[in-house]
């Protein structure tokens, strides 16, 4: 029997094109949308040297130790500028057709405290404004330094000079994980979380079927010599090997076709997944079963909670996460889209399993209390009304 | 005795849908349950199959109890809901398959079971279609295919024949006869009396959530007072023409609404001469005249005051 009911539900599920639909094609093209639109986010972030110009007048050739400066931050792959030495029109011209940020101007050599000794001109303020100005004002700094410890103890010259180059860091940067920052991820694992939640139009049609006060089909079904219970786990069996098939599929376009980045635990990826899969279709039968209403009104509960969900897990706004987590943490806890985001996200980058045990134990105790909910609403085998 | 339903009552709040029924079906009739909509056919139907709640009574079916984990008494019952039940996702085919897959597990047999009910319901042109492809006729009939294909010993139609065409209706109704015929127990819902009257060997009507009659065809009119039905088609009638007719004797009544002049005489002899010799005395031209038996719908209009289709 069991055989029989899992067979005809197969191919029953797979024939419901919108469903499959909506739990495999929509994240696939989702998956490729957020891959168009998001692929240049990383990238975008990467520093590109700033274009500047000099006023290449009597007064900068003759600030050696300025030159010598702005010159080798200009040099080399990992220069901080891309620099041209013109003359003062030229600047002007550069800087008015947006071709550099802004240009230097050295107006006083022999007084470096005198009010703005470099000059700095730009037509509108902006990051790489600040750069240039930050660049400016340390030298001047170090300029000052040096001449005031040039003044008090002149025979330490030598012993500066050297000194001059060694910057030493008094703080120690330790990353929480090898794993490499990148901030696209966490719109891919929303967008698992939002497909595992997808598998309770799974769950829904499930109880749908099998419940004789909610469908003819089920009343038909209640007639027959089947034990409820055992039916409802043959076609809820077929139910989740279609869902947990189109997730691998799913994580297999991501991982190969869109090289997301899952990290190295590739089982528990996996486990994750099978998780989310369980939670999403539980999910949909626990509200199939509470809610007597049409199959529009659950549809619409469960597109409603599902999209939420992702939305406060950072699907459409990444920081959403960060801010949910700060200003209402217990939400956090309580928005399961959100716990198997996190899952993976913790998969990524963490190097401890403390926070990734804690996500999955409380996704455990959310299937639980779904089976339980739904068992205690269907178990019955007569109805008051139909 | 196939089904026996004793004092049975069903309540949602406080309307009484079944009220104090008890019924007996006996084994090979075809028992009709007759009553307008509303009357407590199907709520009746889904308590015998104890898929309603009910608040009191007894059911037994095939001399046992009838209770939802009942599936040695389940596993002869036919069931053809009112609407339509079957999978948009399987053919004619399949779905037929499923529904006897619940019931026979043999595989050969179930295949053998599936092509003849196939070629019972005369879907066979139509076995790899799927129920959007179908028209509302061979729907039902597929309906009822997949109730009926595990060759039940008492099946049970709910009022198959809902929104169908004549020709469809007409090989639903034949081919449940022929199911009677093959050995199977009916019991048939309806609110159509032509059809209860053309195929059902005995029948209870209900009203109220209470059986108000029971008994064959021929029983249920006996009941009645209505012998025959005159209708005299004519524009030449005189109110005191009228009055006169009123007066024949064995006349209950007459009612003249141009052209149309409806009798209704008690049971008796020579009730038609009577009329037409009053006619051919009063030289009442006319165009047409006939008398017409009672009917099922003149038993529940007698015995409620209601016309079965109110």
């Amino acid at each position: 029997m069991f055989a029989h009911i899992f067979s005809y539900r197969l191919r029953c599920l797979l024939r419901d094109k919108e469903t499959i639909f909506w739990t495999l094609l929509f994240p696939l093209l989702l998956a490729v949308l957020f891959y168009m639109g998001l692929s240049n986010v990383n990238k975008g972030e990467l520093f590109h040297p700033i274009d500047i110009a000099v006023v290449d007048d009597a007064n900068y050739q003759s600030n050696y130790s300025f030159k010598r400066a702005l010159e080798e931050v200009s040099q080399g792959d990992d220069r901080l500028f891309n620099l041209t030495t013109a003359s003062r029109d030229r600047c002007d011209q550069l800087l008015n057709n947006n071709s550099i940020d802004g240009y230097i101007l050295v107006e006083n050599v022999e007084n470096i405290y005198a009010e703005k000794p470099i000059k700095l001109v730009v037509k509108e303020s902006g990051f790489n404004q600040n750069i240039i100005k930050s660049f400016i004002d340390s030298y001047l700094q170090t300029q000052s330094a040096v001449s005031s410890i040039m003044q008090i103890n002149p025979t330490k010259q030598q012993e500066l000079l050297n000194s001059l180059g060694e910057r030493e860091r008094y703080l120690i940067e330790v990353s929480a994980s090898r794993a490499e920052p990148d901030n696209i991820l966490n719109y891919f694992y929303t967008l698992i979380a939002m497909a595992c939640f997808y598998g309770s139009f799974f769950g829904m049609r499930e109880i749908t079927d099998i419940q004789a006060d909610i469908s003819a089909l089920a009343a038909r079904v209640s007639t027959a010599p089947v034990h409820k219970l055992k039916a409802l786990l043959s076609s809820m069996s077929a139910s989740l090997l279609i869902h947990l098939t189109e997730m691998g599929l799913l994580l297999i376009f991501l991982r190969f076709v869109l090289q997301v980045d899952f990290g190295p635990r590739t089982g528990l990826v996996l486990l994750t997944t099978v998780i989310g899969s369980l939670t999403g279709v539980f999910f949909g039968a626990f509200i199939s079963a509470l809610v007597k209403k049409s199959e529009g009104v659950k549809i619409a509960v469960l597109v409603s909670v599902t999209l939420i969900g992702s939305f406060l897990a950072g699907m459409m706004y990444q920081n959403m996460k960060y801010i949910v987590a700060q200003k209402a943490p217990l939400l956090s806890y309580l928005n399961p889209v959100n716990l198997l985001t996190d899952a993976f996200y913790c998969l990524y980058y963490y190097d401890t399993f403390t926070r990734y045990a804690l996500n999955m134990g409380i996704l455990c105790i959310f299937i639980i209390l779904f089976c339980v909910g739904t068992y205690s609403i269907i178990r019955r085998r007569q109805y008051a009304s139909l | 005795m196939i089904v026996k339903v004793n004092n049975l009552v069903k309540r949602y709040g406080d309307l009484t849908a079944v009220d104090h029924l008890s019924l007996e079906v006996h084994d090979g009739e075809v028992f009709g349950l007759l009553g307008p909509n509303g009357s407590g056919k199907t709520t009746t139907i889904n308590c015998i199959l104890s898929l309603l709640e009910y608040d009191e009574g007894e059911i037994e079916i095939f001399g046992q109890p009838m209770t939802p984990d009942a599936y040695h008494i389940k596993r002869d019952i036919g069931i053809v809901m009112q609407n339509i039940a079957v999978y948009n996702e399987l053919t004619v085919y399949e779905n037929i398959d499923y529904f006897c897959g619940l019931y026979v597990r043999d595989k050969n047999l179930r295949k053998k079971l599936v092509l003849e009910a196939i070629e019972f319901v005369g879907l066979a042109d139509f076995a790899k279609f799927y129920p959007k492809k179908l028209s509302g006729g061979l729907l039902r009939r597929l309906n009822i295919a997949c109730g009926i294909a595990h060759k039940p010993k008492l099946i049970i139609l709910d009022e198959p024949t809902v929104a169908v065409d004549p020709q469809s209706r007409n090989k639903i109704l034949e081919g449940i006869l022929e199911l009677n015929r093959q050995g199977a127990t009916i019991i048939y819902t309806s609110h159509y009396m032509e059809e209860v009257e053309r195929i059902c060997s005995r029948i209870m009507i209900l009203d109220k959530g209470k059986a108000i009659a029971t008994g064959t065809n021929s029983e249920l009119k006996a009941m009645i007072t209505t012998g025959e039905k005159i209708t005299v088609e004519s524009n030449d009638l005189s109110a005191e023409q009228l009055a006169a007719v009123r007066q024949l004797p064995n006349i209950v009544s007459a009612e003249y609404n141009r052209p149309l002049l409806v009798i209704k005489s008690s049971r008796g002899a020579n009730n038609l001469e009577t009329v037409l010799d009053f006619i051919k005395k009063e030289g009442i031209q006319f165009s047409r005249i006939y008398s017409e038996l009672p009917t099922l719908n003149d038993v529940f209009l007698e015995l409620t005051g209601r016309a079965l289709r109110d």
